[in-house]
């Protein structure tokens, strides 16, 4: 009994103001909450440069960018562990692929081509949910091929937060 | 019902835990899950027609998830015309070695056939952790070797694609049923090209917005096995079609998504290709290998030495040294799950009698084991050649 007065206690708000909330996020755009001028990486970046990049920067994820500003994919931590520690990666992820990852020299070769993106225009709402359905961390946001910013989970928790009132 | 529980629950049992076994004493799991199914096989599980069907979604799902995880069509077009050279010799001299040796033995032309295409492709993921651990991965002979199986697992479902209409007529096609096949092939590679850049990516963004759960998840499943059905509609095997509906989903970004690949992933590695490989494992029959000895060893032998003497002239005829070609020969010796289907596929289809089906099985699980050891000897031979170059 004291548990459930201390749980409904603890509810961080009523129905009500979930669904107000909802339309709040309904108003907010992808463009109003993004980075929009993230650190990207150049298609023809040599890995040593990726390395420091990852120790000195501390962000989950990197847009490859080519010459036009186009993204080409993204490089994240998970690759770069796997590349730093390849004989630690299971047997079953020993695949041609990766080996070939594992040799490349510059950012086009070790990069997760075709990355999810969303245009500027997206609703805080529909990446939200995205990101809770799909447990995706952070989008590319892409108007007509070029990046034009980044918006990953603490960003959309911050825009929630903040539509709270 | 409850047999069926009883008995995917112990195969699926026996599989993992000798796959376990088989890991931590360096080789890969493919090793305990066939071993599983020959333990299995010998002592209590019976095959039934539900485990093979269930193993039959393994040989699909297997195909289809190298297709959807390993194939990059960037890298096939940026790979060098050299590797092609070299990849030839190697698939044509184990196809060779396999076609002559079916018909000394007096199999017929079709059966042959299959064997020679079970001695085609190349295994790379066997060798990748030996090149890793001695530091040459990066080497030319290295490098070569994963251009070369990259085109490697495209050749063996182009072979495979051929060999099952041959089945289908019984015998080599006329030219206009070679004609029929090849034209049935490009209309579902061109269909499934258009699906795979036109529809799949309009499918996926309305599949993303779904309620329902797991509907990316559902979606990938559904294409795998529209496409592996769509494939045998066009009288083609349902795993070629898988791994092209897989190479086609490898571009679509949503269904890509990290958390989508580790699913599919899972109910691919976790549950269904280790009972394929338990299944194959479950159907070598040990007499035999014992009836036809010379046969079998033939087979072991043969199918190595045709991929290393391949693999040595074709490194050769592309300008590497001697000491690089053994490498690279020795490098692409290893056998494992294409093979395994295609004479799983020839089994079903009747045209593949126990001898060479067992024989097979063998020759794959000793591929295993001996390439990685010879190409640490290819190796060691290479750097001692190195490093007494420069005193002599």
């Amino acid at each position: 009994m004291t548990a459930e007065g201390e749980s409904s206690g603890r509810q961080a708000f009523s129905e009500e103001e979930g669904l107000d909330l909802e339309e709040k996020c309904n108003e907010v755009l992808v463009r109003d909450i993004m980075i929009t001028d993230p650190i990207t990486i150049k298609g023809e970046a040599p890995i040593e440069k990726i390395f420091d990049l990852f120790n000195k920067e501390h962000f989950h994820t990197y847009p490859v960018v080519d010459e036009n500003g186009d993204l080409l994919g993204i490089i994240d931590q998970n690759t770069i562990l796997q590349l730093l520690l390849t004989r630690r990666v299971s047997r079953l992820d020993h695949t041609h692929l990766m080996a070939v990852r594992s040799l490349s020299q510059s950012a086009r070769g070790i990069m997760i081509p075709h990355p999810i993106t969303i245009t500027s225009d997206t609703t805080l709402c529909e990446i939200a949910e995205t990101m809770i359905k799909h447990k995706v961390e952070h989008f590319c946001v892409v108007d007509e091929k070029k990046l034009v910013g980044i918006v990953c989970k603490s960003d959309v928790i911050q825009a929630i937060y903040s539509s709270r009132g | 019902m409850m047999e069926f529980l009883f008995q995917i629950l112990v195969i699926l049992l026996v599989a993992r835990l000798l796959s376990e076994v088989s890991e931590r004493v360096g080789m890969p799991g493919i090793l305990g899950e066939i071993l599983a199914g020959l333990l299995l096989g010998l002592l209590i599980v019976e095959e039934t027609e539900t485990i093979a069907s269930v193993a039959e979604l393994g040989a699909i799902f297997l195909l289809f998830t190298a297709g959807y995880k390993e194939v990059h069509i960037e890298d096939l077009k940026a790979s060098s015309k050299k590797a092609i050279v070299a990849t030839f010799f190697q698939i044509a001299a184990a196809f060779i070695a396999g076609f002559a040796l079916g018909r000394f033995f007096g199999f017929d032309f079709v059966e042959s056939l299959f064997l020679a295409v079970a001695f085609s492709p190349t295994s790379i993921g066997v060798v990748v952790k030996t090149l890793l651990d001695m530091g040459y991965l990066s080497s030319k002979p290295g490098s070569m070797m994963l251009t070369s199986a990259i085109f490697d697992d495209i050749i063996g479902i182009f072979l495979l694609s051929i060999v099952v209409t041959v089945g289908k007529y019984n015998a080599f096609p006329t030219a206009t049923q070679f004609m029929l096949l090849l034209g049935k092939l490009v209309f579902f590679v061109g269909i499934m090209v258009i699906l795979g850049y036109r529809v799949f990516p309009y499918i996926f963004n309305y599949v993303q917005k779904m309620h329902s759960k797991e509907s990316i998840f559902a979606a990938v499943v559904l294409i795998a096995l529209f496409s592996a059905y769509f494939a045998e509609i066009m009288e083609l095997d349902a795993v070629i079609g898988a791994f092209i509906g897989g190479v086609m989903l490898s571009n679509v970004a949503v269904a890509k998504i990290n958390d989508i690949q580790s699913k599919v992933s899972g109910l691919a590695y976790g549950i269904l290709v280790p009972i394929f490989f338990a299944h194959i494992g479950m159907a070598v029959e040990l007499e035999a290998l014992n009836t036809l000895g010379s046969f079998t060893i033939l087979v072991v032998v043969l199918a190595l030495l045709g991929k290393l003497i391949g693999g040595f002239v074709g490194a050769r005829a592309i300008g590497f040294d001697s000491y690089e070609s053994f490498i690279f020969g020795s490098g692409v010796m290893p056998r494992a799950g294409v093979e395994l289907v295609v004479i799983s596929i020839g089994r079903d289809m009747g045209i593949i009698g126990e001898e060479i089906f067992s024989a097979v099985v063998l020759m794959v699980v000793v591929s295993i084991i001996i390439s990685p050891i010879v190409l640490k000897f290819a190796i060691q031979k290479d750097k001692h050649k190195n490093s007494s170059a420069p005193a002599s």
